[in-house]
């Protein structure tokens, strides 16, 4: 097959296979991805924009895509600082246990979300471990927007630290130590030398966790309460119109969202490679 | 290129910022004070949010100057109770059965006794019914045609729905009654032949009324078994949908209870005063109107002319109420033998 197919190519001066292999990755991917995407597209719109609008408008839902924000983006400040000390504790020495903590910062990426917010529950949860001692205080954490937070910290823990380690890895120490031997402090030399090559896997590292943590909801639905305008995401809100029959104002997030991700993957696309080029 | 590289990063780390941080954590509590979070069972969602809220802040803001709000959640009835008891910070909870109540008081999230409120913490009921696609297309009359093979049913799970539980009931308690009335007595052998042949047709089980009634809307399945009114509301939306009324079914009960663990100090007085006002007249032809039957007074239900007439209705009372229907129902009949052995 392949000698046949670089036969023609040869014989008649034409790159068969590039239109081919690239209709094929189209053909493949139109029923998995491009078509259940554009049917949201296609059902969202079928109403008119104003029905469009108004879905999206409607402060239930504003609420829910506002909360989806502020909890991600501090998921993602959290693990992106965290990301950053792990990677640069884990790469500068060598000690024992190393690769377990290595491990366990990835774990997250195979547990169920719905398995971290039990889990979470079954720690800060009014009967839980630590939540059992915090009770009698008033403090609460589960059913709050710091559970949301803590959910969106577990399951995209792995990801920022998963983008930062192998810059660190491969980063050239000559500069490092050339800014050791100037005379600059550890503090100085992270800030001026090691900084500044880590920018664009910091930003990527952020975008990724953002765009996860905006989109979670296994993990959510258990340690949110779901209750609307209050702790209700914008994955949750999609969930709970879905159900109550309202296919049209969850589809109207699902819109705001998947339109979210393009934006969020195109900026990862573009200026990763922009931030790195100098 | 570099100060362009510089710029480009504050320029997106502000961005951050701005969308992220500036925005309030917590929402604003537009409609005043005093909040009242209630969870409820699916299909209570309309008629609360729509009517009973309103209806009680302003008689609340007329009688005491005070503005009050409320927000909600609403799930299957098990999924609701479990959540409460994980800590969920509900002030009442209006469930689809009376179990969940008493999982509640067993796990000490209710201390007060929901049994001492009028007709024993029951808000509103509503029978049981089968819908199925226009013109009923498979020929379906009672419970049992649902056993015909090649129907493709619908059921709510019993797992995390209420509604799910008192379908079982209604099929196996249906067979029990008319049997009775046929027989002189009640036929437990057919009762669990229908329902262990109803159930090989289920196709799927989703989590609660509503969900299953999402999963037939959107073209699934032949049949559902679900409340009275989720049909009343789906022919109220024009759906092509047709509602096939058995000659015996339940009337599910839906009690409401205070969440006395998390109900302290001035919030009080008013969820008290709010359960009260569930039973009160007005609040129960709100129910009425959005197809609830009345429990306070039957004149009430009159008021409705899509309620459906039931040649020979029955209670959980037939089962010896629900602290002897689940155990020997649910449990024993369904799960072991009918479940267990699908």
């Amino acid at each position: 097959m392949g000698a046949a197919l670089s036969r023609i190519r040869h014989t008649r001066g034409f790159d068969l296979v590039k239109p081919l292999s690239i209709t094929t990755l189209v053909v493949v991917m139109l029923p998995l991805i491009l078509l259940p995407l554009a049917s949201i597209f296609i059902f969202g719109t079928s109403n008119g924009l104003a029905s469009f609008w108004a879905a999206l408008s409607a402060p239930e839902a504003i609420f829910a895509l506002k909360l989806s924000i502020v909890t991600s983006f501090w998921a993602t400040v959290f693990n992106v600082l965290f990301g950053l000390f792990a990677a640069y504790v884990l790469s500068k020495y060598n000690f024992w246990g190393r690769n377990a903590l290595i491990v366990i910062i990835s774990l997250p990426t195979a547990i169920p979300t719905a398995v971290a917010g039990f889990a979470l529950l079954l720690l800060w949860g009014p009967y839980g471990t630590l939540g059992r001692l915090l009770e009698p205080n008033d403090i609460h954490i589960m059913f709050t927007a710091s559970a949301i937070i803590l959910a969106n910290i577990f399951v995209t823990f792995p990801l920022a630290f998963g983008v930062i380690k192998p810059v660190f890895e491969t980063m050239s120490h000559s500069l490092e130590e050339a800014s050791a031997t100037m005379g600059a402090t550890r503090w100085q030399t992270f800030w001026h030398v090691t900084l500044p090559s880590l920018r664009g896997a910091i930003v990527g590292g952020a975008l990724l966790t953002f765009a996860r943590a905006v989109g979670e909801f296994g993990s959510t639905i258990l340690v949110s309460g779901n209750l609307a305008s209050r702790t209700q995401t914008a994955p949750l809100y999609i969930f709970a119109k879905f159900n109550e029959g309202q296919v049209e104002a969850a589809n109207a997030i699902a819109i705001v969202l998947a339109l979210f991700s393009f934006a969020i993957f195109s900026i990862l696309f573009f200026a990763r490679d922009w931030l790195e080029a100098d | 290129m570099k100060s362009r590289t510089r710029f480009a990063s504050c320029i997106i780390f502000i961005g951050l910022l701005l969308t992220g941080a500036c925005l309030p954590g917590a929402p604003s509590d537009n409609a005043g004070s005093i909040t009242i979070t209630v969870y409820g069972f699916s299909i209570m969602k309309e008629v609360m949010e729509k009517e009973i809220y309103p209806a009680f802040a302003a008689k609340w803001k007329r009688e005491h100057g005070v503005d009050i709000g409320f927000v909600s959640s609403f799930a299957g009835s098990e999924t609701v109770t479990n959540q409460i008891l994980q800590g969920a910070p509900a002030d009442l909870a209006i469930l689809s059965i009376d179990r969940d109540a008493e999982r509640l008081a067993e796990g000490k999230a209710t201390t007060s006794d929901w049994h001492a409120y009028p007709n024993q913490g029951v808000v509103n009921k509503t029978p049981f019914v089968i819908l199925v696609r226009k013109g009923n297309p498979e020929g379906i009359r009672d419970f049992p045609d649902l056993a015909k093979p090649g129907i493709r049913l619908i059921h709510p799970d019993p797992v995390s729905s209420g509604g799910a539980q008192w379908s079982i009931l209604a099929i196996y308690g249906s067979e029990l009654k008319k049997s009775e009335a046929e027989t002189g007595t009640q036929d437990t052998v057919r009762a669990l032949n229908t329902l262990q042949s109803i159930w090989k047709n289920v196709i799927s089980t989703p989590g609660s009324a509503r969900e299953a009634r999402t999963q037939f809307e959107t073209g699934y399945g032949d049949a559902l078994i679900t409340y009275e009114l989720e049909g009343l509301l789906m022919k109220a939306e024009n759906a092509e949908v047709d509602m096939v009324i058995p000659k015996s079914t339940i009337f599910s009960e839906h009690p409401v209870v205070v969440i006395d663990r998390n109900v302290k100090g001035p919030k009080r007085p008013i969820v008290d005063a709010f359960v009260k006002y569930l039973w009160t007249d007005e609040a129960q032809k709100i129910f009425v109107k959005y197809h609830f039957h009345s429990v306070t007074n039957e004149a009430f239900n009159n008021e409705n002319k899509a309620f459906a007439v039931i040649a020979q209705p029955f209670t959980i009372e037939m089962f010896g109420g629900w602290p002897r229907a689940y155990p020997e129902i649910i449990e024993k009949i369904f799960r072991e033998q009918v479940q267990g052995k699908k």
